[in-house]
């Protein structure tokens, strides 16, 4: 924390408003391998709401060496520090959506239904996302990723735990052998008619040939 | 003891004036790792290499244990101060009782409710759409914004960041910033208007 941020909260408060504070830990980082930084993230989780009263908590497991939330052990971690929160307390979890790969590609829809899948069989009450190609290139974000997240999280919902980890492992499995060399994918502009607003038919097509990758790999759409 | 009630901001702002002060380097590469460390191997925290998702309860409580006790044993680090502040489980257990469990986001039939959903429920989570603070060029902002508010699967929006304002760019700590902040709002506002959806949450 620092005096910014104590501010910011002292006058929110003041204002009455409902206030989510996002805190992203670092997996591979200070705090370690991914059960020290469960242990991390369930601790700041708690501080978010006990020391500075927060109304709903954004998470965002990273992994140092990739820059998403969506590696298998960045999924571990998000996982297992919302069921540990889940099974003790009634507070309002949400996590938050960092892919490697860009929009217009499998790679992209692939790793936001993976974590779609985890976030809503471990008892979280928001999905937030989609920041394509990590979030950090102009542009490189659409709502069809969007959509892929809500879609898999309602198939996913009721889902039995074991059964959600068979799928996740076999979509997880088709997507980190890309790592090194992603695809980066569109920007906005090129996935959009930016008049109509719709989305283009190669986007459509490759939107529909993930959802049959994940039909494959066990998911009821 | 009891706590005497929950924290509030300014309780933790005096908290952390009083606390020990502690260098940067020494919480980050001594007593935030080595307390991990210490805390993974008392609550035997271990994670099943096939389990994305545990499927073993007491795991998960014990890894909510460990989170506990790091937070009190460990306590808070303001790096402005360059101080510690701590807190008692008493005190963090009523800031959990205060915390609302059920909330609103938005207005009238655009409005989205939280509620826990503990496991893995038959009620879908919020959907939360948005570029979530990915850099978005100024020209087609509200298109951007806007084609997140159209998808019928998006309960609610989350901004990206507009990179240039006026032609300038958003540069941190500059009149341009909060130009630029201001002008987000704007647009997302007018993208859910023009959506149809002008009561979404942001």
């Amino acid at each position: 924390m620092d005096m910014s941020g104590l501010n910011m909260l002292a006058g929110w408060h003041g204002a009455g408003d409902i206030i989510m504070i996002e805190q992203m830990p670092i997996m591979g980082g200070y705090t370690g391998g991914p059960e020290e930084t469960a242990i991390c993230d369930v601790a700041a989780t708690i501080a978010s709401f006990a020391l500075f009263n927060c109304d709903i908590h954004l998470d965002g497991p990273i992994h140092i060496r990739w820059g998403t939330t969506t590696t298998r052990e960045t999924l571990q971690v998000a996982a297992h520090t919302a069921m540990a929160l889940d099974y003790n307390t009634d507070l309002l979890l949400g996590n938050q959506y960092y892919t490697l790969a860009g929009p217009c590609t499998e790679m992209c829809l692939l790793e936001t239904a993976a974590q779609a899948l985890v976030d809503t069989a471990s008892g979280r009450e928001l999905l937030s996302g989609v920041a394509s190609s990590k979030g950090t290139v102009q542009d490189k974000t659409t709502p069809m990723e969007a959509r892929i997240m809500g879609e898999a999280s309602m198939a996913a919902c009721g889902m039995s735990i074991p059964e959600i980890n068979r799928i996740v492992d076999n979509i997880v499995s088709r997507y980190e052998g890309n790592y090194l060399h992603p695809p980066t994918g569109k920007r906005f502009q090129e996935c959009y008619n930016i008049h109509d607003l719709v989305p283009s038919d190669e986007y459509l097509e490759t939107y529909d040939s993930a959802l049959r990758i994940l039909s494959d790999c066990g998911i009821d759409f | 003891m009891a706590a005497t009630r929950a924290l509030t901001i300014p309780d933790v702002y005096d908290r952390f004036v009083k606390g020990k002060k502690v260098s940067v380097e020494e919480w980050d590469y001594k007593i935030t790792p080595g307390n991990l460390t210490a805390l993974k191997e008392k609550y035997n925290i271990k994670f099943e290499p096939d389990q994305i998702v545990p499927e073993d309860k007491d795991l998960c409580n014990r890894l909510f244990q460990a989170g506990l006790e790091m937070l009190v044993t460990t306590g808070y680090y303001n790096q402005d101060l360059g101080r510690v502040m701590h807190v008692t489980e008493e005190e963090v257990w009523e800031g959990i009782r205060k915390t609302p469990t059920k909330l609103e986001f938005g207005e009238n039939k655009d409005k989205a409710r939280f509620y826990p959903r503990h496991g893995n429920s038959n009620v879908k989570p919020v959907i939360q759409g948005g570029p979530t603070g990915s850099p978005i060029s100024e020209d087609v902002f509200v298109q951007v914004m806007q084609s997140y508010a159209q998808e019928g699967i998006v309960d609610t929006i989350v901004n990206g960041v507009m990179t240039t304002i006026e032609g300038h760019p958003a540069k941190t700590k500059t009149p341009y910033e909060i130009r630029a902040t201001m002008a987000e709002l704007r647009a997302v506002k007018e993208a859910r208007v023009r959506a149809a959806r002008p009561g979404m949450g942001v």
